[in-house]
Order: C-alpha cells, then structure tokens, then sequence
C-alpha cells in the first residue's frame, strides 16, 4: 500500500431524478493498493457510490477526483479509456449467453484491440486465477451461481485494472463460496490492485480485517 | 550517456505505433465483420423478411428506370426507327439525289443520310407479297427517288414548332416534292419520358426513404435485443465507435442484399418481357431489344442500397446512443 491518494470524494451529493437522496455530502479519500469494504443497509447508497466512481451516474454536487482529477473533467471520449482501468463486478455477472466462457472474458481485449495470442494467453491466466480454466468453452447456462461470478470477475481482471468494484460479488452466493470469491479479491489486493467491495454482509466484512466504511441511511 | 542518436527513437516508436493502431483498427473492422455476418446467418427469418421488403422496395424504381431508359432508346440517335423521308420530283436524277443527300447531311440537326433510289424502292415493292402483280401492270416504274434523313434528335429540339421549322427548310430544296415525317410521335414520347424520369425520380425518393426506415427499425430492433451486451461492453470500456461498428455492418449488409435481390428480381421480371416485346418490335420492323439492367446501373443499384442501409443503421445506433449514455444497473 502506498500513501498515493487513487480515489477522493469531495462533498458529493447524489439525487436521483425520481427525488430520492442516495448520497448526502460523502467525504472519502481511498489509497491506492487499499482494500476497503462499503457496508450499510439497502438504500445507504452503496451502489451509488461505486457507480460514481465508474461514470456509470455523475454526482449531484461535489465532485469525484481519481489521482486528483475531477472525473467532471474527463471528456466523453476520454470515458472509455477510463473505465478501461476499472474492474466492475455486479451482483449479477452480467454474463453475455451467447458467449462461451472464454468469449465473454475475453470482451475486455477484444474491446482494447489486443492481438489475438495475447489475449488467449491473458483469458486463460485469469481464468486458472478464479479456478475456471477447465470451463472456457461453457457457455454461461451451463454454469452454477458460482461459476458465473467468477467469470465475471474473470472479465473484471483480465484487462489488469488499477481498481476493482465489486457491488454485492456474494449477494446469490452461500457462505463459503462467498468466502472463497473474497479470498480471491484480497489475492488481487496483494498484487497491488485497489480494491472496492460493497457487501451488506456484516460477518464477511469483519472476517476480512479490513478497513471498512458504513454509510448511513439519509433522512432529510 | 554521450550517445547522440535519441532523436531517431521516437520517430521508430512513432511508426511502429502507427503500425500497431492500424492492425487494432484492421482487426476490429474484422470483427464487426464477422459478428454481424453471423447475426445475419443466425436470425435468418428476420434478415430475411428484412431483406425482401427491402428488395420489393427498391425493384420498384429500378424496373421503372430501365422502362423509361429502353423507351428513351427508341428516342436515340442511333436508332433507325426515327427517319424523315424526302421524296424527290420525278425529274430528279439518280446523281442528283446523291448530291442532295451530301447536301442534306451537312445540316447540323441531321446524322446521316441514304439514298434509296427508284429501282431499290421497286425490288422492296416485289417483295411485299400481291404487289408484285399489281406493279407488274404498271409499265413504268411510278416510285421517286428517295432521300431518308435520320436526324439528331437531341439536336431537333422536342416542341412542334422546332419540327416544322426543320421541315420548312427541307421543303426549300428544289429537288423535294414532299417531306414525310416520321418522328412525331418520338418527338412527344420524349416529351412524356422527361415527366417518367420526374415521377421515376420521385417515386425512387419515396422508396429510398422506406428502404433506411425498414433498415432502421430493423438495427433499433437488433439494439433493444442487445441492450444487455452494449451495457457490459460499454461498462468495460467500449467506446461509441465500437459499439456501432457491428450495427452499421449490420445495415450495409441489408442495403448490399437487399440491392442483390432487387437486382434479381428486375432481371427475372425482365426475363419474363422479353419474348413478347421482341415480336412486337419485329412487327414494327424495328431492330429495337429490350435491354436488361447494364453494369453502371447493377453498380448504381447496389451502391445506393447499401449507402441507404449504411444510414439508416447510423441513425437508428446513434439515436440509441445518445439516450443512454448513462448506464443503469
């Protein structure tokens, strides 16, 4: 871990258009090569805040700042770019079922014009790394809840983002898988990769040891 | 380090980078190919419904086309259907024909010239079955010497007036009896081509527009089935460009097919035309074929197909593209 600011929220205040406060005035300042969990009950905002940080929502008010430059400033065309340093996993992998499973982990490279050897190369090792590399021709149906999750972080890691988020990865998963899929996020905390969790699973987030933020419900 | 040769670095740096940006480009064209290649090969019933109502729309002006173009043929220089025949007072020598013909030809508005003197005029007459006797009782032979203009009908003018202005100066000759004319009804078919090819123009229009509707709304539909995958890919950094790609092939693959088609369907059609209209022709002794669709206009075709699918995709992709800029999960 260095002491390198890789995330900083300042003020951000995030208002649905439907009228509902997800976020209220969120002051955060994330290291990088950090491994941080997000925990609060449904509707604190979770969700939200990672979105902010992918550009998949802008905030309300204030700003998000990523090595010290306000995503405000980034340029539509710039977006794709930017993303192409982050991980994102969803509750649901958002699998394509079209696809095998060395396809859809494959998207990334495909995405950043990689040549094809490498990106064979590449697929393979994250998918040996999430213990799938006996799977890369199932298609995602084939697969149980597990599985496909770990293609999805297969998919979220293949690229070698500085950061991963991750918004409820064990949310449909029992306990011990739950265990072993944070086992693996802390694997990729170890090679230096900042790490975002959302979890509202109280007794996996303690288990870990990590630092850890709760944010409260807004009543206003 | 003394070493002074760091400046031809990054120029190395530069091209090979330039290098490697075109085979990224060169492979993701590649890509996009494929995928909307086999997107096409595996929803063959929607392709193809799209396809065929692309092709009934478009074989419509094209069929059009080449109807007004064989009519237009007729209208043409080089037919021999449209003459104008100088018929010479009786006294008129063989000899003096011919000088008036090489007169007559020097006229800006006249192509060529022919002589068909008595003695032919006569042979001809044999040959029409039952004239043969008739003539025979006639001691003399009663034909002139003829003279048969085939005039430069884009030089003519189209109106009556610059017809019989034609004909007045003809009439000047003192070797001419009488002038026939035989290009009236070609003066007015031009006249009714030029209000076709308006209507074939607007009636193209028209089908154009339906033509990138029909590609359009095939694409929007391609896109609400893919919302899911433009989500993910846009989520891991896809970029606008990227996204469309697949969906423009997609639209060019339409218009090119669907052009095919219409070609197809033209041709057979034109098949079908053939027979009949060659025999009708011959009736009228003319030497007029119908003509089939030729290689600028199988070209023309084809071209304006796939442009039209090329943008209706672009339409329908970004119209999609700009209201979802935002993800939601």
């Amino acid at each position: 871990m260095t002491n390198k600011t890789i995330i900083e929220f300042r003020q951000v205040q995030k208002r649905y258009p439907t009228g509902q406060l997800a976020l209220y005035n969120v002051n955060l300042t994330i290291r990088a090569g950090e491994m941080i969990f997000i925990t609060g009950n449904s509707g604190a905002g979770k969700s939200t805040l990672l979105k902010l940080i992918a550009l998949l929502e802008t905030p309300s008010k204030g700003d998000v700042l990523i090595d010290g430059t306000p995503l405000s400033h980034l340029q539509a065309r710039q977006i794709p770019n930017y993303r192409r340093r982050i991980g994102f996993i969803f509750q649901d992998p958002h699998l394509l079922y079209d696809r095998n499973v060395f396809d859809n982990v494959a998207l990334p490279l495909l995405i950043s014009g990689m040549p094809a050897t490498d990106i064979t190369r590449r697929v393979n090792a994250a998918l040996d790394k999430v213990g799938l590399g006996k799977k890369t021709k199932s298609y995602p149906l084939m697969l149980s809840a597990g599985e496909r999750q770990r293609v999805g972080i297969a998919r979220a890691v293949v690229n070698r983002p500085t950061m991963i988020l991750a918004d409820e990865p064990t949310g449909n998963l029992d306990p011990e898988l739950a265990q072993d899929i944070m086992h693996t996020f802390a694997q990729f905390n170890d090679i230096g990769v900042t790490v975002l969790i959302a979890s509202h699973d109280h007794g996996l987030v303690e288990r870990m040891q990590k630092r850890i933020i709760v944010l409260q419900r807004v009543e206003l | 380090m003394t070493d002074k040769r760091p400046p031809a670095k990054p120029r190395i740096v530069a091209s090979h980078d330039l290098g490697r940006k075109f085979r990224v480009w060169l492979s993701q064209q590649k890509q996009a190919i494929d995928f909307s290649l086999k997107r096409l090969w595996f929803n063959p019933i929607s392709a193809w419904i799209t396809l065929i109502a692309i092709a009934l729309a478009l074989s419509l002006p094209t069929s059009m086309h080449v109807l007004v173009k064989n009519l237009q043929s007729l209208t043409h220089n080089n037919q021999s259907v449209p003459t104008i025949s100088l018929f010479l007072k009786p006294k008129v020598t063989e000899q003096q024909a011919n000088d008036l013909a090489e007169l007559v030809k020097s006229q800006p508005e006249v192509l060529s010239t022919t002589v068909v003197t008595r003695d032919q005029a006569l042979q001809d007459f044999k040959k029409i079955a039952g004239l043969a006797d008739t003539l025979k009782t006639l001691g003399e032979n009663p034909l002139p010497n003829i003279v048969v203009i085939t005039p430069k009908m884009n030089d003519l003018g189209v109106t009556d007036a610059d017809l019989e202005d034609f004909t007045k100066r003809l009439k000047t000759y003192k070797e001419v009896e009488d002038v026939q004319i035989d290009i009236e009804w070609i003066q007015r078919l031009r006249a009714i081509l030029q209000i076709a090819e308006r209507i074939v123009a607007v009636v193209a229009a028209l089908l154009a527009t339906t033509v990138l509707l029909v590609v359009g709304n095939t694409i929007r539909l391609d896109i609400e089935n893919r919302k899911d995958e433009i989500r993910v890919t846009r989520l891991i950094g896809a970029t606008n460009r990227y996204i469309r790609r697949p969906f423009l092939y997609g639209g060019l693959w339409l218009g090119l097919f669907g052009g095919f088609l219409s070609l197809l369907v033209v041709n057979i059609a034109l098949l079908f035309l053939v027979e009949p209209v060659n025999k009708l022709s011959l009736l009228y002794g003319s030497d007029f074929n119908l003509g089939g669709i030729d290689l600028t206009t199988t070209l023309e075709v084809l071209i304006i197909s796939a442009s039209l699918g090329l943008v209706g995709a672009w339409l329908a992709v970004n119209r999609y593209l700009w209201e979802s800029e935002v993800i939601n999960d």
